[in-house]
């Protein structure tokens, strides 16, 4: 198999935006390929992730849309659909492509537009990615799978609100040096605690925002990469699944989709959880901040909580977790946030975070689930 | 025995009388709810179909207050995770349970919920 680097990464702010998913998109595929130098017309493939296009803005085959749009329209392109991971699902195929030699250059991206609808309905739509036979009929929303998670968590490893509430603040803290990121303002644990219920014990300030966005990055072949200025190379992209149903899982407190992909990513890299230095993982719950960083082995299953509450996860702390703020406070576009993750680590490992740089970084990891745990993508990449 | 051993308008029709249905593989004997095709313990496709007693308690649950929009009139809601006296665990809303006498490991039992159109699974007081 052929080694594979990321060559080029662009990201929208995120938050609101009167622009379509696919003009989000466009617009960081321009600043990846810029990022490469590289024309858009050394691209060979597009590989796409978006949710729920079909529902807010009344458009399926997202693909060949988002290709048009950015002026590449006879490249092959694929739209990928893993909920929350989508474009780190597409990332993953995308390597492989290069990997297999198929393809030397490929753009993988994603994008969504939500907030042109109602918080009712973003929420009904999001939680189309629950079963719609056993799940979706009790009424169950995102914010109550993971508060469902959350509890089981409380219940076996005596995990705290306050614990679940210092995630968010840490993510506030660093997404306030995160130029692009959706808040850019420090909360307290104090503010947290006090928000109110969204699904019992999750409160407002544990739930990332909903959030307009786009994010791409440009991988490469080496042969390829070596005439391009900083490669990153992708180490290890591994996936894992698990039951669709939350009542087919035996233990809530712990997602096995994460241990499984993390397994593999590691074994691929030929790394364990001590060798790295920078991670951007799926936060779109606090408690789900806590349950990946055990999943992912950085802590021991039941010790994310005290990790979070200790500092370790901060920037300067053991192990740095989402120095971009996270999904949390950077947001949450959920077709484009595996691409947006996966450019952080880049920036990262390229020592061009700035204010939010992980000092001295060489391997990092990227992190992202879909929906109710049942899709999980881990990467891990490194620098010369 | 390959044919489905009990399709989904069948487990509903048995819910809405009140009978949860579950299925036992003929090969090893592990039970699953809701029904799937192959064993997901042992591999093989047979199942027999088994009535369950209802009867678990709860593992985890929460209190839905921002509500998709289907169910906007309805919010505050519990739903739980129930772990059956068989082992099998299962989702369902609480019904006639006070949202504030809810614990981990409160005996609940089985419960439809039948609407006009469609039938649900609930847990309400043992």
């Amino acid at each position: 198999m052929r080694r594979v680097a990321v060559i080029g990464v662009g990201v929208t702010k995120f938050g609101l935006h009167d622009r379509t998913s696919a003009e989000l998109f466009a617009d960081a595929a321009g600043d990846a390929l810029t990022d490469a130098g590289i024309a858009a017309s050394a691209v060979q493939a597009l590989y796409y992730g978006n949710v729920v296009g079909g529902e807010t803005e009344h458009q399926l085959h997202t693909g060949p849309q988002a290709a048009s749009v950015l002026g590449i329209p006879s490249v092959p392109t694929t739209r990928f659909e893993t909920a929350c991971a989508s474009s780190h699902a597409a990332f993953r195929h995308a390597v492989m492509e290069i990997a297999a030699g198929v393809s030397d250059v490929i753009l993988v991206g994603g994008a969504e537009r939500v907030l042109n609808v109602s918080t009712a309905e973003s929420t009904e739509y999001f939680a189309y990615a629950s079963d719609a036979v056993w799940e979706q009929p009790l009424g169950l929303t995102f914010p109550g799978v993971f508060a469902l998670i959350a509890r089981a968590h409380m219940e076996k490893y005596g995990t705290t609100e306050a614990q679940m509430a210092a995630v968010a603040v840490k993510n506030h803290r660093h997404g306030a040096l995160n130029p692009k990121a959706q808040f850019q303002k420090q909360i307290t644990i104090d503010q947290v605690l006090r928000s109110a219920y969204v699904a019992d014990p999750l409160k407002l300030l544990d739930c990332c925002p909903f959030s307009d966005g786009g994010a791409a990055v440009v991988l490469a072949s080496e042969e390829v990469a070596r005439r391009h200025r900083k490669p990153v190379w992708v180490l290890a992209s591994a996936a894992a699944s698990d039951w669709m149903l939350l009542g087919d899982k035996r233990d809530l407190a712990r997602v096995p989709a994460t241990e499984r992909a993390a397994a593999a990513a590691y074994r691929q890299a030929g790394l364990g959880p001590t060798d790295v230095d920078v991670v951007e993982l799926h936060d779109c719950f606090t408690i789900a901040e806590i349950v990946a960083t055990e999943g992912l082995g950085l802590f021991e299953p039941g010790a994310g909580g005290v990790a979070a509450e200790n500092g370790w996860t901060s920037l300067g702390g053991k192990v740095p977790v989402n120095p971009s703020g996270g999904l949390k406070a950077k947001g949450h576009p959920i077709g484009a946030t595996g691409a947006a993750q996966v450019a952080e680590i880049v920036t990262q490992l390229r020592g061009e975070a700035e204010r939010r740089q992980v000092d001295g970084a060489k391997v990092g990891l990227a992190h992202t689930l879909g929906g109710n745990t049942a899709t999980v993508l881990v990467s891990l990449f490194g620098r010369d | 025995m390959t044919e489905t051993a009990v399709t989904l308008s069948q487990f509903f029709a048995g819910a809405r009388e009140g009978r949860l249905t579950g299925v036992r593989c003929a090969g090893c004997g592990a039970l699953a709810i809701p029904p799937k095709e192959f064993c997901p313990a042992c591999g093989r496709r047979g199942w027999e179909v088994v009535t369950l007693s209802g009867e678990g308690t709860i593992a985890s649950f929460t209190v839905i207050r921002v509500p998709p929009r289907a169910f906007a009139g309805e919010a505050p809601y519990a739903i739980a995770a129930v772990t059956l006296r068989e082992g099998v665990s299962i989702l369902g809303r609480v019904v006639d349970i006070p949202l504030d006498a809810l614990v981990v490991g409160l005996p609940v039992r089985f419960r439809p919920l039948a609407s006009k159109d469609q039938t649900s699974l609930g847990f309400g007081p043992a």
